[in-house]
């Protein structure tokens, strides 16, 4: 601030007290720093400005001052009796007379609104009251006291425009959907950005290592991030040390999950009428009744334990933290782990020069859960088999050709172990006070283990009660398989911020240049014993030896500025663009350029708005942007050649050969997103009430999707991945908190948040529908992607109702006469024939909705009573449709049923519309299968307790808190099956067929600070 | 003045930065990983050739990448649509099948579907391997070796498609692009089936120009006479009785060809590339697994039945009807090389195979009779076998010797040679252990041989054409009890996808 300020050159007071601010010194000035905090909550106010009076100083024509940096710090260098004026959009001003002082730590009172906040809008922040886009930000502790793994998974139901489809399988990341589905093939996956490293998968995050999350929700926040922005971005921001006195964290909790909404499946007295009604064969049901998912399932113990220690001096801070994760899960043998480290360092050389380090290890060890076969043999099995008695299995194979699912997860041993370094380094120049350098480097190592080992076992009575059947494994097997991923990213930044006036400007330029490259490698024997010690390549028969590798790698290399303007305080203007150059893309059509531009007009600060006292403040914003998707796999456009495509001449070894089999568009292109937003935000009534409003529209043009071509071309697959849909999202956000106080003891808070969204497909430019969701061998595809209807609508048959009697057979006819369902039987499903060509094929399905919801909500209830607090989180989606894969699955008739269908199924007394008689599995896809998959459910309910300090300090704890937390508490929905939520494509999403049992968490923690 | 050396500094260290960053060349030209390209491989045309052989593997019934050239589809359009062979199974198992074997199929069919893909993807590396070949720097001859056995494969595949479908495109090089094929009318519209045709023809005799005789061919390989065999049969089927005579008696002359004494043994392992094969696929192993046509097996083997209790060999497809069964002559040795058939005497006795492996009578079995030819001993001992059941090592036996004597036979017959033909017919019958033939007179010896050829070939993807090629397919059919419609049947419908996908530009083959 004083480099050229040689009229303050005489102020030597400092000199002696720190050392190392050698530069500062020959100013002669005061070198202070300090912190500035919320007085409400403690946490940091990032983005104040610090302003210095008392002496009339000028400096380059600007107050001086600073601004606090994302840790709520600042530094300066003040003369000799300076007075501090701390501003900050949403807290009252505050006023500090420096003195003898070096190290301030100052308190601002929140004056009003949540406008306040400072937001990170990548390679940058901003006050929140300054943006023209659409951004949210979710607190990292309200994410932390969730029983949950990942931070997004937590962040449901907390954020308008913010769709999270999870599925509770341990050790999984859920789906993030921002503002809708808007590709159809590329990936979907939110972009997320930790300090500064691009990434998509934060399941190494630990969630108590978070500051804050981050939102970038429409196109003109996310275009800074050009070509990644499409699906919107997740920045986090994990925690760092404040200088000051050391702090110690501990929190964790410890609890169990326990399985929700199991589906009932009939009892083998239930089976055996049923079937032997649908089979005509009489079955007996015998005195054993097995509850198949009884058997696979249990409750799972959970843990979480983080310990944290951070402080610093005004030379560094630092914060180290360890957390421990364990989830059993609620299928036998399925339990995850997760052990995470972290380190934080921040390193003030001297007034000019800073550097950082963020560096994270986690080491995730997944024992997975075979359940793709187990759970879905769950559903079939028979329960007039036993289950296992005495060490030997129930023959279900046998039976009815489906594998005993206990066995299929008892004789596999699957494990997955991640370690995953992920971190960056930055080092920081500020030669003027308006100039920052900034250059950030990260880097993301992944080392993925897995290993798959079968045990040996034959259909004989030494597995078996009785022998025979299919399940079985001759011999034993071991696979192993190595990922290693290396993904670095560099961003070089300068940002120029200064204030003329009423003008205040911040102009960002930059480049950015990444490089991933993935190495994998697998091997693979039989006959390895069966002793774990022993599951090592090296122990197998070496004839039977096969391994495989493959590999991966693209660059992108970014230009990028920002322009961030506002006059007065009233008008604000934000302006991007992005240059992207994406190896995955053929060279003429390398480059993609992403501009956006976004204005706001801070109605509240106008003279006229003045007088009112309803509004504290009332921002009008509306924003465009453009922003691409290149999630494409990086040999779409090259053609390849397809090796070990072998021949044995004469017998014997073979000689390989190869083929090529792939027509590739040579013109492949960026999928292209254009995005149209409006939006109000509000404080109102001193603070108690917030909110905001926003529309989008959201055009996705050139979504890559599979163009079938005529197989004469000559593409094995007959599709060629080309650019041709188009998608549309259109969209209503609303969000509401309220803050209310009772009392000096009682404070409460309401958050609520709603989203509409509509998902239409508004082209298909010469490509095909796609059709997707097959089930297994008799419903070849049960969703349909077409013009005019949602991703992945569900196309199948019309259900009118069931045939009562011959007569209602006959008589159903189209208008030539002809008998449209000739073979039915009294019993069957009568279906429409929508083209009325008198018979019922694939012409006649119509579109009956998707998964994609018309509105999604969530609801946010606080209370604070003295020392208590109580907290209810609820999320709920309406509108869509789920489809009962399970029982579509359904195929032989030996199959079990769900209890419902033994009560409700067709009988000619009762006569009903709406369930077939007694039947062997094998429909169509239907109606029948499809239903609501509307559902609220409470997400977490909290309740804590904070000892009191007087207590705690007596054992040298500043602060405990032990709390209660349950985790889907109540699930209310309409679905007949196990959950209504179920991540997937957005081509086949909505089919439950393999999903996760619900589970329900409960658990008790506490949480100290040392 | 130090901070003017910093900010010096500092702007030289970030623009040096910048450029590094940016600059650095070439840094987004990054190569496809792991897989080779056209221009990476130095010995493409060689390898592209191997590829070509390793679609006749191709198996992929339900949509999968490359469609199915011998799999279930195949079986289902040559064996399961015969009087010879039904779907097997049980009944509600693949009713698409089904649906082939009872002349229900619509143009919807997923098997014919997977035929039209496969052949065509089969085509399609042919023609990608020629175009390499026309480049290759290998020496002529080889060159033109290569070139032949390509050419081989080609027409044998056109052969089949124009037998499924009749009026077919015509397909000889590769389109450059997806926008390529779609622009040229070729690819788009079917071609006469004299067109087709021709391409065979064409192709065949440049093989029979350019490639060695048998015994100076590499085992598996097509050679001379494979492809003089080929083209013999194509003229079978054009009723070209001379040049069915000239090239039947070619590959007879050559010597390189003779009748193996036991019947039993041909589709064996045993009996590989022996000395009556002309051409087969070739089985073997690869990367420590079985490799052979996926599935052919499986598809026919063994199912087991209600009463369970064993592991069964196959999901029992493609079983050989009672007409089969019953038009056997009595003393026949083929039957029972043929023929698997399941004990329902109700002793209990079960069913011995060769390789000792005894299937459990029939209570415990899902069909009365399989497939014989098809089934592959899981004894290593008997029969290569690495335990990949979706591969077993069976070489499917495409053109046998004795294929070639009855179509002399039947040339010499049409011809008016009726001695020389019963001479050719009774080299067959003698190696069945049956007496020579008693038929006389043209139109006797031609029934005869016909009937020859239903059981020496008898599921060996023949009988169906030829009832077609002989005009007998409807009157065979509607004694066989099959609602067979004259004009109609005789060809499979055009997948209703590729007429869809051809912008309607592909017709439909009649009464479909």
């Amino acid at each position: 601030m004083g480099l050229f300020t040689p009229t303050r050159l005489s102020k030597t007071l400092s000199f002696a007290l720190c050392l190392l601010w050698a530069v500062a010194a020959f100013s002669a000035d005061k070198p202070i720093s300090g912190i500035i905090r919320d007085a409400s909550n403690k946490e940091p106010v990032i983005g104040a400005t610090v302003r210095i009076i008392g002496t009339n100083v000028s400096t380059g024509g600007q107050n001086a001052g600073t601004v606090t940096d994302v840790n709520g710090r600042f530094s300066l260098t003040v003369p000799e009796n300076a007075t501090l004026v701390i501003t900050s959009i949403g807290y009252k001003t505050a006023t500090v007379t420096v003195g003898g002082q070096t190290e301030l730590s100052i308190a601002l009172e929140p004056s009003a609104s949540e406008l306040s906040e400072v937001v990170v809008v990548g390679y940058g922040t901003l006050r929140k009251s300054d943006v023209t886009g659409s951004t949210v930000t979710v607190k990292g502790e309200e994410l932390a006291k969730q029983p949950v793994l990942t931070a997004t998974q937590a962040l449901q139901g907390k954020a308008a425009g913010v769709q999270i489809i999870s599925s509770g399988q341990p050790g999984t990341s859920p789906v993030i959907r921002i503002r809708g589905t808007s590709t159809a093939l590329a990936g979907t996956a939110a972009l997320f950005v930790v300090d500064g490293v691009l990434t998509d998968d934060i399941s190494n995050i630990n969630t108590a290592d978070i500051t804050n999350i981050d939102v970038l929700k429409d196109a003109s926040a996310t275009a800074i991030y050009g070509a990644r922005g499409a699906n919107g971005v997740v920045i986090i921001t994990t925690k760092r040390g404040v200088a000051g006195k050391m702090t110690i964290n501990y929190t964790g909790n410890v609890g169990f999950r326990l399985p929700a909404n199991l589906v009932e499946m009939a009892n083998a007295v239930e089976y055996a009428n049923y079937v032997s009604t649908a089979s005509g064969s009489l079955i007996q049901p015998g005195s054993i009744s097995t509850d198949w998912y009884d058997k696979i399932l249990r409750n799972g113990f959970q843990q979480n334990h983080g310990l944290s220690i951070s402080g610093g001096s005004d030379k560094s801070t630092y914060f180290l933290s360890a957390g421990y994760f364990t989830d059993q899960g609620i299928v036998i043998d399925n339990i995850y782990k997760r052990l995470s480290i972290r380190a934080n360092n921040d390193f003030t050389f001297n007034k000019i020069v800073k550097a950082g380090i963020s560096a994270s290890y986690a080491n995730g060890d997944n024992q997975i859960a075979n359940l793709n076969t187990a759970y879905n043999n769950a559903y079939r099995a028979a329960p007039i088999i036993a289950a296992k008695e005495n060490g030997k299995y129930g023959n279900t194979s046998v039976y009815q050709n489906v594998g005993n699912p206990v066995l299929d997860i008892e004789k596999n041993n699957n494990k997955a172990i991640d370690n995953r370094l992920l971190g960056s380094a930055y080092l920081q120049i500020q030669p003027l006070s308006w100039l920052t350098f900034r250059s950030n480097m990260g880097g993301d190592w992944i080392n993925r283990n897995s290993r798959v080992y079968v045990y040996q076992f034959n259909n004989d009575t030494t597995t078996f009660i009785n022998p025979g059947g299919n399940q079985r494994n001759p011999n034993s097997i071991l696979s192993l398989d190595n990922t290693r991923i290396f993904h670095w990213t560099w961003d070089n930044l300068i940002t120029f911020n200064r204030a003329f006036g009423k003008h205040a400007l911040t102009a960002l330029v930059g480049t950015t240049a990444e490089q991933y490259t993935l190495t994998n490698f697998s091997a693979f024997r039989r006959d390895v014993p069966a002793t774990p010690s022993l599951w090592y390549i090296n122990t197998g028969n070496a004839n039977t030896s096969t391994n495989s590798g493959t590999g991966d790698k693209y660059a992108r290399n970014s230009y990028i500025s920002r322009i961030n303007y506002n006059y007065n305080e009233k008008y604000l203007l934000t302006a991007t663009i992005r240059a992207d150059g994406s190896s995955r893309f053929p060279a003429r059509n390398r480059w993609g350029y992403f501009p956006s531009v976004g204005v706001g007009w801070l109605l509240s600060n106008e003279a006229f708005m003045q007088g009112q006292r309803i509004f504290d403040v009332l921002k009008l914003r509306a924003s465009w942007g453009r922003v691409g998707n290149d999630r494409v796999p990086s040999d779409s456009y090259t053609v390849t050649v397809q090796p070990n495509l072998a021949y044995p001449f004469g017998g014997g070894v073979a000689t390989p050969g190869s083929a090529i089999t792939q027509i590739k568009d040579p013109n492949l292109r960026w999928e292209t997103t254009e995005e149209t937003s409006i939006g109000l935000d509000f404080g109102a009534l001193q603070g108690r009430l917030s909110g905001e409003i926003n529309v989008y529209d959201k055009k996705a043009r050139d979504l890559l999707i599979n163009v079938k071509i005529p197989s004469v071309a000559g593409d094995a697959d007959g599709v060629v991945l080309t650019n041709a849909a188009s998608i549309r999202n259109q969209g209503l956000e609303l969000t509401l908190n309220w803050r209310g106080r009772v009392s000096d003891d009682l404070t409460y808070r309401i958050g609520g948040n709603a989203t509409l969204n509509r998902n239409s497909v508004i082209g298909l430019n010469g490509g095909q529908p796609i059709l997707d969701g097959g089930i297994g061998a008799n419903q070849q595809y049960t969703t349909r992607t077409d013009n005019g209807h949602p991703v992945g609508s569900f196309y199948v048959l019309q259900v009118l109702g069931v045939f009562q009697n011959d007569g209602d057979i006959s008589s159903y006819v189209n208008a030539n006469g002809q008998r449209i369902q000739p073979a039915a039987s009294p019993g069957d499903f009568k279906y429409q024939d929508t083209n009325g060509d008198g018979r019922i094929d694939d012409n006649d399905r119509v579109f009956v909705g998707s998964y994609q919801p018309k509105a999604y909500f969530g609801l946010n209830l606080g209370v604070t009573y003295r020392s208590f607090d109580f907290s209810v989180d609820l999320y709920g989606n309406v509108g869509n449709q789920v489809y009962n894969g399970k029982r579509a699955f359904r195929q032989n008739v030996l199959d079990n049923i769900e209890k419902s269908m033994a009560y409700s199924r067709w009988t000619s007394a009762n006569g009903s519309q709406t369930e077939p008689a007694a039947n062997g599995g094998n429909l169509p896809p239907s109606t029948y299968f499809v239903e609501s998959g509307s559902f609220a459910r409470v997400n977490n309910a909290t309740l804590g307790y904070a000892l009191p300090a007087a207590l705690t300090k007596k054992v040298f704890i500043e602060s405990l808190r032990v709390f209660l937390t349950a985790q889907n508490v109540l699930t209310l929905q309409k679905f007949s099956g196990f959950t209504a939520e179920l991540p997937g494509n957005p081509t086949s999403q909505g089919i439950e067929l393999n999903a996760y049992p619900t589970t329900q968490t409960l658990a008790v923690g506490l949480n100290a600070n040392f | 003045m130090k901070p003017v050396v910093n900010y010096i500094l500092s702007g030289i260290a970030f623009s040096a930065l910048l450029l590094a960053a940016s600059c650095q060349k070439n840094f987004l030209d990054v190569p496809v990983q792991a897989q080779a390209t056209a221009a990476t491989d130095p010995n493409l045309a060689v390898n592209l050739v191997t590829g070509v052989y390793n679609s006749l593997y191709n198996s992929e019934a339900f949509g999968g990448a490359g469609g199915d050239i011998h799999g279930i589809s195949f079986i289902s359009a040559t064996n399961i649509i015969s009087d010879d062979a039904d779907k097997g199974s049980t009944p509600g198992d693949q009713p698409s099948i089904g649906d082939i074997d009872n002349f229900n199929t619509t143009p919807t069919n997923n098997f014919v579907a997977a035929l039209w893909d496969g052949y065509y993807s089969g085509i399609s590396r042919a023609n990608q391997a020629l175009a390499a070949l026309a480049t290759a720097s290998l020496p002529t001859a080889t060159k033109n070796q290569l070139i032949g056995e390509v050419r081989f494969i080609r027409a044998y595949y056109y052969f089949n498609l124009v037998r499924f479908f009749g009026k077919v495109p015509k397909v000889v090089r590769v389109p450059t692009s997806a926008q390529d094929a779609n622009d040229d009318p070729a690819f788009q519209t079917r071609a006469p089936v004299d067109t087709i045709y021709n391409v065979i023809t064409q192709d065949l005799q440049f093989a029979i120009d350019n490639l060695p005789l048998r015994s100076r061919a590499a085992v598996g390989h097509a050679n001379k006479g494979s492809a003089q065999a080929l083209l013999a049969k194509t003229y079978l089927h054009r009723k070209n009785w001379q040049q069915v005579q000239a090239l039947t008696q070619a590959v007879i002359q050559s010597g390189q060809y003779a009748l193996v004494p036991d019947y039993s043994i041909i589709w064996r392992s045993a009996g590989n590339n022996n000395i009556e094969s002309i051409f087969e696929t070739q089985s073997g192993t690869f990367n420590n697994s079985d490799i052979a046509v996926g599935g052919y097996c499986t598809w026919q083997g063994p199912r087991v039945g209600p009463r369970g209790g064993w592991t069964d060999l196959g999901f029992g497809f493609c079983t050989p009807t009672q007409n089969l069964v019953d038009a056997y002559e009595p003393g026949d040795k083929r039957r029972a090389s043929t023929i698997i058939v399941i004990d329902r005497s109700g002793r209990g006795v079960g069913t011995v195979l060769y390789d000792g492996f005894r299937i459990p009578s029939g209570d415990s079995v899902q069909n009365n009779y399989y497939n014989y030819k098809a089934y592959a001993s899981e004894n290593p001992a008997i029969e290569p076998f690495l335990g990949n059941r979706d591969r077993k090592q069976k070489n499917v036996r495409l053109l046998r010797y004795a294929d070639v004597l009855l179509m002399a036979a039947e040339a010499a017959n049409e011809l008016g040679q009726t001695a020389a033909a019963i001479t050719l017919l009774n080299q067959i019958r003698t190696r069945a252990g049956l007496p020579p033939t008693r038929s006389a007179g043209q139109a006797g010896v031609r029934e005869a041989i016909w009937n020859e050829r239903r059981f020496e070939l008898a599921l060996e993807h023949d009988r169906f054409f030829d009832l077609v090629r002989t005009g007998r397919a409807a009157q065979v059919m509607r004694a066989a009890g099959k609602n067979f419609v004259a004009g109609k049947h005789e060809l499979l419908p055009v997948p209703s996808l590729q007429i869809q996908l051809s912008g309607g530009k592909l017709d439909q083959n009649p009464g479909y």
